[in-house]
């Protein structure tokens, strides 16, 4: 415990330019959704939230590069006192993981709220219960669902890399990796299209109807029962399940390929 | 394209992933990489042989 707790102190120290700089980069988001003037209210709600859907994914991205620079700094020898550090390849690679799901938990936290500010910019009052949804509950969502295993499989592809540098050059590798994954990839989502709902959905959101009815007034029939649909049926659990199951492999995958390589 | 075109580019694409596959078999000392390596290469072959050739 105490040298996992240690080598989270190094990845801060090597990482935090990159997490005060993401976080940071909250303010301009703000800012910028502050600038949004368009007079029509639908509309004004619609560039809002796009921005923020462009802020996530710019997160992503920064998160990705963050949590993937593993073979540059193998390269500069900035790992040669890890490497021959007694903690185990698997300790290395949790930390790391465990590292940028923290930055990357804090930074969607706040994009969610920042959602809740932009409704409440709308006149759209949401209570308690929808505020912890769209605060907790969806930021968790939306990372188990995508960021963890992003995260997850940048550190196993630089990991895959790394464990032929003595062979020459990693393009090999990654190669095979980025298109490899890109079809295992669509063959998982095959599977978790078919076993989706076979378990209770996740039901969130089942008040913000009636804030958003409450602001607006009543919407049309079709669009009221579409999302009555999607709050009645909730999030899928099982595709969340499988992406949790899929991260954790891909950790222990990149700890073992740490074992065996610099053992 | 013709289908022979498309078969002959099948052959290529698969003996291009194959020759990766076994430069990913030699080029390191880890069983865990070696494993993705082959997994991967099969999954890409697979795709490339499996779909069924449609032409106009």
């Amino acid at each position: 415990m105490r040298t996992f707790r240690t080598l989270l102190w190094l990845e801060h120290r090597r990482s935090w330019v990159w997490a005060v700089s993401l976080l940071t980069s909250l303010i301009f988001w703000a800012w910028g959704i502050k600038q949004v003037l368009v007079s029509d209210i639908a509309a004004r709600v619609g560039i809002r939230s796009s921005l923020l859907g462009a802020a996530a994914a710019i997160g992503l991205l920064v998160l990705a590069i963050m949590i993937g620079r593993l073979r540059a700094e193998t390269r500069n020898g900035q790992y040669q006192v890890m490497l021959l550090s007694p903690p185990s390849g698997y300790t290395h690679i949790l930390a790391r993981f465990t590292y940028a799901s923290v930055v990357a938990a804090v930074y969607f936290v706040a994009i969610g709220f920042l959602y809740w500010w932009i409704a409440e910019l709308a006149g759209i009052h949401f209570d308690a219960v929808t505020l912890i949804e769209l605060i907790l509950g969806l930021p968790f969502f939306g990372m188990a669902m995508v960021v963890f295993p992003m995260l997850a499989w940048v550190l196993l592809l630089m990991v895959v890399v790394s464990s032929y540098r003595l062979a020459g050059s990693g393009w090999i590798p990654g190669t095979v990796m980025v298109f490899g994954s890109g079809v295992a990839l669509g063959k998982l989502g095959e599977i978790m299209a078919r076993v989706a709902y076979a378990l209770p959905g996740w039901r969130i959101f089942r008040h913000a109807l009636g804030a958003v009815v409450e602001r607006f007034g009543p919407i049309d029939p079709d669009v009221s029962m579409e999302m009555s649909q999607v709050i009645y049926q909730g999030l899928p659990i099982e595709p969340l399940l499988i992406m949790l199951a899929v991260t954790a492999l891909m950790i222990f995958l990149a700890g073992r390929i740490w074992q065996e390589v610099e053992a | 394209m013709t289908q022979a075109f498309l078969i002959v580019l099948r052959i290529l694409l698969t003996a291009l992933v194959a020759f990766w596959a076994y430069r990913l078999w030699i080029g390191t000392t880890s069983w865990t990489s070696r494993g993705i390596g082959m997994f991967l290469s099969i999954l890409l072959i697979w795709q490339i042989v499996g779909e069924p050739i449609v032409t106009p």
